[in-house]
């Protein structure tokens, strides 16, 4: 249904959009299908509407620039949908649209974006439907369903391509490959989105042992991504596999990018900062066995004093 | 006859599982009497036993036979200490324990302590049921070591924590014993936290070991902090409080002296004094307190001056001339007490700030070492807590106070007796 696209557009994704997309998604889906403390309030008349489907299809567009073979998708916005047209709000997105010119005067409407598992036959319409904007606009689809086996984002970039099926030409949704492009700020702003928790993980010792946790798994596994390339470099050297130039040469590249570790100045700071932590480490030590000391002097006292208060009231607990 | 060759069988037969070695105990201690007057038991009789295999019975025969008037006892109980095993002593320790007491006192008599401090060591580490515990033997083998002068082998015994005390007299003998070593191997720090334990101990009447310690905790004060104060710590006893400082007048006066600086007027204290001193054998460290005097009244000059010329400390400290002081600067310096720089062209000497900024590995080594302890510590702390939580005595009364919040709710009331 989707075969690889062949039109040698590189397309680079940033992350808003996919922020976007999912905010959208989980909004529309949080109203419709309120939780259940709430559903008991719904009268009637609403209930028809409060029955919708588990996974309502969301829709809207990206914008973005298109420079030469790249195309780059910077931002999107939400439109709502006619069921019973089949079409997208035209008069919002023109709307929208000169708003946003007027902000990026470099932004033009790319394509549009939506929710589901796969691509559908009553998507054609509203693409062909775009492609008076744009001859040839994009179609990412977002997956929301959440697959823990799964390693990579779950979206995909369509573009339409005109095949010929059956003698008729017909326009076909086809894969393309895409990369993520994130600009400082966007990586800050997804990270502090991706460490959300709930507001009952808010002690301080839990707080430090997700981070920490993080910490560790991240480390884990850039450990074994440089463990995976000295295996493969390590084969190349004893003549297992062909040698590949290319790779070579990237691997010096980023070789050269690591950070001077064996100048002087660095272990020093390191030295410092290590045994600062140690100092800390101690210091809590301490204080933790000064108060468990505390604690059992006062029992001692509760329990052995032969000069305790007898008749008398502590005054508090 | 006939009884001691069935106790011997008995002994070969059953000195193999635990089970049977309680049986062999009780036959022992039922035929320790019988065997008191046996006239049959001799040297010899031990032989046909092994002491590593057969401990428990080895250790009956001996006790009964060194009892007696038997010669060469010394290497005989020496060789079974170094060849018995811990798990079957521990069954008979008070036994074990006589018959170390009289090794000592053998050792003591032959006036040759040092023979007696190896099998002595060894015992200890046999008969302590665990490292936290006090034995009766600890003393025992700190006086032998101190003795026969050979501290190192007093102090690897004085490196474990003790947690759990079975005498209390035992634990003041092994504090002062062991501050005594300290001050042998001059690290004055140990030795100040072992004599401040004894001092501090709870006691209803004065003790003369708690005595004894007061005096030399007193002078060591002074050798290691440089200060003296005459009130005791605030969890002595009240006995100790009221009682000590009457009893050790001239050394809460030697302190008081100490405490204003002037070297003539210490020296001559220390010498108008001489003889309690030597009675109480602290003339030693009474000269060694003198002496750090010097060094105090030079320290105190850091923290005044920057830089000060040799002659200036000399007139100020009350040294002879500048050469002595250039000495005593020296020495501290290479004691790492202070930092200086000493000028010999214009004999200037200028003082440092401590230049160790924690920033090293080995820094890092220490650090470990230490945080290492204080979780050893903790876990020990969280344990004891944890058992006086459970203590009946305790329980019953916070259960007394608990009760009379609860006047109307309907909380259990904790029980007052506990039937265990």
């Amino acid at each position: 249904m989707a075969p690889s696209s062949s039109s040698g557009l590189t397309f680079k994704l940033h992350p808003l959009v996919i922020v976007n997309i999912s905010d959208h998604y989980t909004r529309v889906k949080t109203q419709f299908n309120p939780p259940p403390s709430l559903c008991a309030t719904e009268n009637a008349s609403n209930n028809g509407e409060a029955m919708l489907q588990p996974n309502p299809r969301v829709y809207g567009c990206v914008i973005g620039v298109q420079r030469g073979r790249t195309v780059e998708i910077f931002n999107s916005f939400e439109l709502l949908f006619d069921p019973s047209t089949d079409t997208l709000d035209r008069s919002f997105l023109e709307k929208k649209q000169e708003l946003y010119k007027k902000v990026f005067p470099d932004f033009y409407v790319l394509g549009w974006y939506s929710t589901g598992s796969d691509a559908e036959e009553s998507d054609m319409l509203i693409h062909k439907a775009l492609m008076d904007i744009n001859e040839s606009p994009v179609y990412v689809l977002l997956n929301p369903a959440i697959n823990h086996a799964q390693k990579d984002l779950p979206v995909t970039i369509y573009e339409s391509e005109l095949h010929v099926i059956d003698g008729i030409p017909q326009l076909i949704f086809a894969h393309t490959s895409y990369t993520i492009e994130t600009v400082e700020a966007e990586r800050i702003s997804v990270d502090h989105v991706a460490h959300l928790k709930p507001s009952d993980g808010g002690s301080a010792a839990t707080q430090l042992a997700a981070h920490l946790t993080g910490i560790h798994s991240a480390i884990k596994m850039l450990n074994s991504r440089i463990r995976v390339l000295h295996q493969y470099l390590a084969a190349m050297d004893k003549g297992d596999i062909p040698c590949d130039n290319s790779l070579l040469r990237q691997v010096s590249s980023l070789l050269r990018r690591l950070p001077a570790m064996e100048s002087e100045r660095f272990q020093d700071n390191f030295l410092m900062e290590y045994n600062d932590k140690l100092l800390v480490t101690y210091l809590a030590m301490i204080t933790n066995c000064t108060s468990t000391m505390n604690e059992m002097v006062d029992k001692f006292n509760t329990a052995y004093d032969r000069n305790s208060r007898r008749g008398g009231r502590t005054a508090f607990m | 006859m006939s009884t001691l060759e069935a106790v011997i069988t008995s002994i070969q037969r059953l000195s193999a599982t635990s089970r049977d070695l309680s049986a062999l105990h009780d036959v022992l201690k039922g035929a320790n009497d019988s065997l008191r007057t046996n006239s049959d038991l001799q040297l010899t009789t031990l032989d046909q036993l092994d002491p590593s295999k057969h401990s428990l019975g080895y250790l009956y025969l001996l006790d009964v036979l060194s009892c007696g008037p038997v010669s060469d006892v010394v290497p005989l109980i020496a060789r079974f200490i170094n060849g018995c095993d811990a798990a079957q002593i521990r069954l008979a320790s008070e036994k074990f324990v006589s018959i170390c007491k009289r090794l000592k006192d053998k050792v003591l008599e032959l006036r040759d302590p040092l023979r007696g401090v190896a099998p002595l060591l060894a015992a200890v580490r046999k008969v302590q049921v665990s490292n936290k515990r006090l034995t009766a033997l600890h003393p025992d083998c700190l006086q032998l070591c101190l003795l026969a002068k050979c501290y190192k082998a007093g102090f690897s015994i004085l490196s474990d924590d003790i947690l759990e005390v079975d005498l209390p007299r035992d634990f003041y003998l092994y504090c002062y014993y062991g501050g005594m070593i300290c001050i042998g191997l001059k690290r004055f720090q140990k030795a100040l936290e072992l004599l401040y334990n004894v001092v501090t101990a709870p006691m209803h009447v004065v003790n003369a070991i708690a005595l004894e310690a007061y005096k030399k905790y007193i002078l060591v004060t002074l050798i290691h902090s440089g200060q003296f104060s005459v009130s005791l710590p605030k969890c002595a006893s009240t006995a100790a409080k009221s009682n000590f400082k009457t009893l050790c007048t001239t050394y809460v006066e030697v302190g008081n002296c100490y405490n204003n600086g002037m070297i003539s007027e210490l020296e001559a204290v220390v010498v108008a004094n001489s003889s309690e001193f030597e009675k109480d054998k602290n003339l030693g460290l009474v000269k060694q307190a003198v002496s750090s005097l010097y060094k105090r009244n030079i320290l105190r000059l850091t923290q005044k001056y920057l830089t000060l010329s040799l002659q200036d400390i000399a007139n100020m400290v009350q040294l002879a001339n500048a050469k002595e002081a250039e000495m005593h600067v020296l020495q501290m310096i290479q004691d790492g007490q202070i930092h200086a720089l000493i000028n010999q062209k214009d004999g200037m000497v200028r003082f440092l700030e401590d230049p160790e900024q924690y920033k090293t590995s080995e820094m890092i080594e220490i650090m470990d070492s230490v945080i290492q302890r204080t979780i050893g510590l903790s876990k020990n702390l969280i344990a004891m807590d944890e058992s006086l939580s459970c203590d009946p005595l305790y329980l019953g009364k916070v259960g007394r106070e608990r009760q009379r919040y609860d006047f109307g709710d309907d909380f259990d009331t904790v029980p007052q007796k506990f039937s265990m």
